[in-house]
């Protein structure tokens, strides 16, 4: 015999077996790959929204000059337009444009009282120097510029629409976008709520645009610089100076001495970065939250992985026949091996493209919801679509390829180890070699290393970043654990359920299949337990966070109104009260008690963070902190003592390792200040901490006393409703929230986090349902001949699909009972492991008992339903049907 | 973008070609026009007059590297204003809104012909200033101070980019004129479009000039104008063309005429001697003619310069009639920042006519891209 050609051998074998299978069983292999797709579709969809929200986080500036090549800002406060000045004189007639920005935040005006925080149209206000711009011309043509949009074709020789457009107050540029949607034209005005006013703005034109550059973002407004100062009350401050270094041969060595230079001026007044550290450190804020959502993204593609391995185990067994005739035929080993892993690799690639083109549409839905998050807990973003990214698209084909020949290494082992000699004895027992993933002893040794591994630190990088190795690989291998005894767990069953043989053929004949669970039955059982553990678990790690929460927000929001600017509509809000207002909401009649806040983003060793002023006294007078660890003593509370004292969050003192007693250090414009904490309280609301400071002082270190929001206690003989009407009528511009309003709206921004989780818990769970499906149906092949024997003695298809519908139930039940205890655990690990070391929150441990019940009634319900539509497909089939 | 800096640009020049004034001493937004028997002050009067509309600082010269290279420079410095300065906007004083600068830069490499420029525009502020108290301008990392004022030793940095530009110490070597008439140099038949016109004929330049990273060391002569005004030029002109030039035997020349829509040449062109101690010899529009010589079409504009230019006029000290040929030391020198107010501004040397180089030159050529008064209606 000629010997045999590898590459031509496994090209035929693909070709007459592989391919030949797929054709006589399209379904089937259609299932395969959709449960794949679906899979990746889940993780790439999460990727592409998560990339959607971390690009969405960019540099305006950039949209209307070009990049930067350094930026300074003040690791506290604002940085006074003072330094302008120092730094053309320190840079001397070196090549360097220097371009001074400031920005914040504006929101449409509400329309009612009180409605859904965050969902008022946000704009984000660039203020740039409109003159000193133009010197940064880029090369291509814009298709128009600043000053010569007003004119509209008229004769600009008088040049006063120059001078009164630089002298406007209001004067605002607005994106293409815009214009076309709110239908406006140059010379209309629009309201927009900055800090506490309600400011008309009058288009003076349309953001210029050019081919070299991105288009300006729909919500991106552009003003003059000393204009939006004036409007948001910020005289003499800038957000931050950017630095443009001359193109040129030695420009490289030119940014290295700049760099070096504003270092070196910059002392303690100012962090030096580049726009790609501060898109990274944007990244960083929430890289914890978009990790967590990526491991979760893969729960879909474990399960799936669970059901391509079983799927192509079976497919060896009911093959092997042919796998023996190969093998006689001088097929080696090595060949069939190779052949079964391109079969798996061609069912990753097809699942993968199909799971890409899925995940790109699913991502469109994912952004919004991740958008939304991401606005409210971190930074200002209206992304609202994800685009394709080829690095996501290679890693999700790559994942899709690597995941199929995980699932598909174990059955290809199988399949090449297949002797020649089995052609003879065509009945021969299908040994099941017992593997690893069958042993008990092996099962409690994951099950205790799991045990083990939740005791390890997190690992720490850089932007106080955490990653809870030990919590995921415990998690891991409690899943794969209680996957291994749920197994054994499903035979005992069986054994167990013996008797209703007496009641039922049915019956009987579906536990006499379990007692001798096959392979397939174990990986079904599996990859359900692993779907409804991780669900399990999801909804014990939310519930013990919303039940946190709730007492949380109970014990912190006691003060009848909440009062900030109405332009507040995200976490990177910038809108204040101005010291007048708030002074007059303080000195209203009606109020017994308030409590002003004033809040700066700081950074500490490079870390961002909080730094909240506040009544320290107020404190204690009405007590609203859950303490961690209350302070040793009453000197934070007395004005005259807490200079050098603060109070941490929970996640600040995770985050920067501080405990009660320790010293820190904090930058302020009028220098470094070291505090000692004398407390730590629970914080549920920012996962990048805050310290806490005594408001006076801290007016006292920024010179600044704009209020970030004002909390009031009314008379008690005076309806907290009736001075949140009188206060919205004196000051329309400020959000006036009521005690029970506030509270409803953080649970449901609460829940909001949460939504994309539900939604990938429940794919999980679906593709283990269509895997049930999957399994039962691979089953009844291998049973062909026995559904044969039972149709000649007389079966009904409905006794028949009875059988299997028994036999699912039994497999679901099975697979949710060990699923909810090993869910406990799950849990566990989730609150105090994963969620501790990820965000430094200490939850409160809660089992929603309705919940899980309905989600194991919900499991096993539809594991029936399957099975019994499966079995009545099965009882249908011929003897000869191959699969 | 550039657009926008057209549209800028529009104004200074606008400036320079509408007269609006209503009466004898301010204009009809308020602005001072030039009084004759204006007694000057120095060093203020090398300052800002924030009470006039507009006002510029222009330095041209010819520099000779120890290297053997030759360059020239030009370095000019506008001040706008947008409302009288005694206006009551309440004007930011980082970010103000009623003064603008705009200044150009431009640097000639003779051997091989590569002429580099650049145009700045900031607002009065942090970036730029023009002190009212002595000269000291500053436009983003370019300035023009006098760092004494006794010698009236000036100090001028311009670099054009991180590879190229100059700092230059210039010393006066003869005293400061003034052009015009009792202290007013007319510009048209309006008796307002005038200026307050100051120059230093010829200063010693020494300093460096970096092209292309190389730096070299350079000595040279350079003229400064000063001009103050609030309304210059009449209309009815498409442009002007001006020139400076120095002779090796210690005098100067400045000419400029104005062109008329037809072609002529308006009557309040001038040209202007120098002595080489420093008296000036005023001669009328009829006693001198600038011819053109050689043209050179812009591939970037498409402008048509005459370049090459023969100053005809008589020499006060023989009386005899000369000429003097303006011959480009590149072709390309024009300043295109503007769209169709691009110029050109180029450096010359000066034949006699049996050819001989008897001195330098500076030569400007305006409204050759397309009609200047076209394009600011």
């Amino acid at each position: 015999m000629n010997e045999l050609r590898p590459l031509a051998t496994i090209g035929l074998l693909l070709r007459r077996f592989t391919l030949r299978h797929w054709r006589s069983a399209p379904r089937a292999t259609a299932l395969q790959i959709f449960i794949l797709a679906l899979g990746i579709a889940v993780f790439f969809s999460i990727r592409l929204a998560n990339r959607a929200t971390v690009s969405s986080f960019q540099n305006f500036a950039g949209l209307l000059t070009q990049q930067s090549d350094w930026q300074i800002s003040a690791p506290a406060g604002e940085l006074p337009v003072s330094v302008l000045g120092e730094l053309r004189s320190a840079l001397g007639d070196d090549a360097v444009e220097i371009i001074p920005v400031v920005e914040t935040t504006a929101s449409k005006p509400h329309t009612q009282r009180e409605e859904m925080i965050g969902s008022r149209q946000s704009f984000h206000l660039l203020g740039l120097d409109l003159v000193a711009i133009q010197n940064l011309a880029s090369a291509s043509e814009a298709d128009h510029g600043w000053f010569d949009q007003q004119s509209a074709g008229t004769n600009y020789a008088g040049g006063n629409q120059f001078w009164n457009l630089l002298r406007k107050k209001n004067a605002v540029f607005i994106s293409q976008t815009m214009a076309e949607k709110a239908n406006l034209k140059i010379g209309d005005a629009f309201p927009v709520v900055i800090d506490e006013n309600v400011a008309n703005l009058e288009v003076a034109g349309l953001i210029p645009t050019s081919p070299a550059r991105p288009n300006p973002p729909e919500d991106l407004l552009m003003m003059d610089l000393p204009a939006l100062q004036r409007l948001a009350h910020r005289e003499g401050k800038l957000d931050r100076i950017e630095f443009i270094v001359a193109d040129g041969a030695d420009a490289d060595a030119r940014r290295g001495k700049l760099h070096d230079q504003l270092v070196a001026l910059g002392k303690n007044r100012w962090t030096v970065f580049s726009p790609a550290d501060r898109r990274a450190s944007a990244a960083t804020m929430t890289r914890a939250f978009r990790m967590n959502l990526t491991i979760l993204s893969l729960v879909g593609l474990l399960v799936g992985l669970y059901l391509i391995f079983q799927s192509l185990d079976g497919a060896v067994v009911r093959r092997r026949e042919e796998i023996g005739v190969l093998r006689s035929l001088g097929v080696t080993e090595k060949i069939i091996r190779r052949a079964w892993l391109l079969e798996a690799m061609l069912l990753g690639f097809f699942g993968g493209a199909l799971g890409v083109l899925l995940g790109w549409g699913g991502a469109q839905f994912a952004v919004r919801f991740i958008g939304k998050t991401v606005n409210t807990l971190y930074y200002a973003t209206t992304v609202n679509s994800a685009r394709l990214d080829a690095g996501e698209f290679f890693i999700a084909i790559g994942l899709a390829l690597a995941a199929s020949l995980v699932a598909g290494w174990w059955p290809a082992r199988q399949a090449a180890k297949i002797p020649p000699a089995q052609i003879l004895s065509r009945h021969a027992e299908n040994q099941e070699r017992k593997s690893l993933l069958q042993s008990a002893p092996f099962a409690l040794w994951l099950l205790a290393t799991s045990g083990l591994l939740v005791l390890l630190p997190p690992l720490r990088f850089s932007g106080a970043l955490r990653f809870p190795l030990g919590g995921y690989a415990a998690a891991l291998g409690l899943i794969f654990g209680g996957g291994i005894l749920c197994s054994q767990v499903l035979r005992q069953l069986a054994q167990m359920l013996r008797f209703a043989g007496n009641y039922s053929v049915a019956a009987k004949i579906a536990t006499s299949h379990l007692r001798k669970t096959s392979s397939r039955h174990r990986l079904a059982a599996a990859g359900l337990l692993c779907a409804v553990t991780m669900a399990a678990g999801m909804i014990i790690l939310v519930t013990s966070f919303e039940t946190t929460m709730r007492g949380w927000i109970i014990n912190t929001f006691q003060a009848d109104l909440y009062i900030s600017s109405d332009g507040a509509q995200s976490a990177a809000t910038q809108n204040r009260i101005s010291p007048t207002t708030w002074h007059a909401i303080v000195a209203n009649p009606n109020l017994a008690d308030a409590n002003v806040m004033q809040s700066t983003a700081i950074e500490i060793g490079g870390i961002s963070t909080m730094l909240v002023g506040v009544d320290l006294e107020f404190t204690r007078r009405h007590p609203n902190l859950s303490w961690q660890n209350p302070p040793r003593d009453e000197k934070i509370y007395h004005f005259a003592q807490n200079e050098n004292l603060a109070l941490a969050s929970e996640s600040f003192s995770e985050r920067f390792r501080v405990r009660r007693g320790d010293k820190i250090k904090i930058p302020t414009p009028g220098g470094e200040k070291v505090l000692t904490i004398a407390g730590i309280f629970s914080d549920y609301g920012n996962e990048r901490g805050s310290l806490v400071v005594e408001r006076r002082h801290f007016a006292a270190w920024f010179s600044d006393e704009l209020a970030t929001s004002v909390i009031v206690m009314t008379r008690t003989n005076v309806s907290p409703e009736n001075v949140q009407a009188d206060l919205s009528a004196q000051f329309p511009g400020l959000s006036i929230l009521t005690n029970r309003y506030l509270r409803s709206e953080i649970l449901r921004i609460f829940r909001q986090t949460f939504s994309v989780t539900y939604a990938l818990e429940l794919i999980g769970i679906i593709v283990a349902v269509i895997g049930l499906g999957m399994t039962l149906s691979s089953i009844l092949l291998d049973r062909r001949a026995e559904l044969t024997t039972l149709r000649a003695l007389g079966w009904q298809r409905r006794e028949m699909a009875w059988a299997t519908a028994i036999e699912g139930a039994l497999l679901s039940t099975c697979g949710v009972a060990v699923a909810m205890i090993v869910s406990l655990g799950l849990g566990w690990i989730l609150i105090y492991v994963i969620n501790k070391q990820s965000f430094g929150w200490t939850l409160q441990f809660a089992i929603p008992w309705p919940q899980l019940a309905a989600l194991g009634m919900l499991v096993i319900g539809a594991g029936t339903v399957v099975a019994y539509f499966v079995g009545r497909w099965g009882s249908g089939l011929a003897a000869d049907r191959e699969e | 973008m550039k657009k926008t800096i057209s549209i800028i640009l529009t104004l200074f020049f606008f400036l320079l070609m509408k007269a609006n004034a209503q009466t004898a001493d301010k204009t009809s937004d308020g602005f001072a026009l030039p009084q004759a028997g204006k007694v000057f002050s120095f060093p203020r009067d090398h300052g800002s007059h924030d009470d006039f509309k507009i006002e510029w600082w222009y330095i041209t010269g010819h520099l000779f590297g120890d290297d053997g290279r030759r360059f020239g420079f030009q370095a000019t410095f506008f001040r706008s204003a947008g409302a009288p300065a005694n206006s009551t906007n309440a004007n930011n004083p980082d970010f103000g809104a009623d003064k603008l600068f705009l200044a150009h830069m431009a640097l000639l490499d003779v051997k091989s012909g590569k002429f580099v420029h650049e145009q700045r525009l900031n607002r009065d502020g942090w970036d730029a200033f023009s002190a009212t108290n002595g000269l000291n301008i500053r436009n983003g990392n370019w300035s023009l101070r006098m760092t004494d004022t006794n010698r009236e030793t000036i100090d001028l940095r311009g670099p054009l980019d991180g590879e190229t530009g100059f700092q230059l110490s210039l010393q006066p070597r003869k005293p400061l004129v003034v052009f015009g008439k009792n202290s007013v140099s007319r510009k048209a038949a309006d008796p307002t479009a005038s200026s307050y016109y100051l120059t230093f004929p010829r200063l010693q330049a020494d300093g460096t000039v970096k092209f292309n990273s190389e730096t070299s060391h350079v000595h040279g002569e350079a003229w400064m104008d000063h001009e103050i005004s609030s309304s210059q030029l009449g209309t009815g002109e498409v442009g002007w063309d001006w020139c400076c030039l120095q002779f090796k035997d210690g005098r100067e020349i400045m000419a400029y005429r104005m062109r008329r829509k037809d072609g002529s040449q308006d009557d309040f062109s001038t040209l202007a001697w120098v002595s080489t101690n420093g008296v000036v010899t005023q001669l009328p529009s009829a006693e001198f003619k600038m011819q053109t010589q050689r043209t050179w079409s812009s591939p970037l504009t498409g402008a048509n310069y005459p370049i090459s230019m023969k100053v005809q006029t008589r020499d006060p000290q023989s009386g005899l009639p000369v000429n003097f040929l303006l011959e480009p030391l590149a072709e390309n020198q024009e300043i295109t920042g503007g769209g169709n107010l691009a110029y050109w501004e180029g450096a010359c040397r000066i034949r006699d006519d049996a050819g001989k180089e008897i001195g330098s030159a500076y030569l400007e050529l305006t409204g050759y891209a397309g009609n200047l008064n076209k394009s600011l209606r």
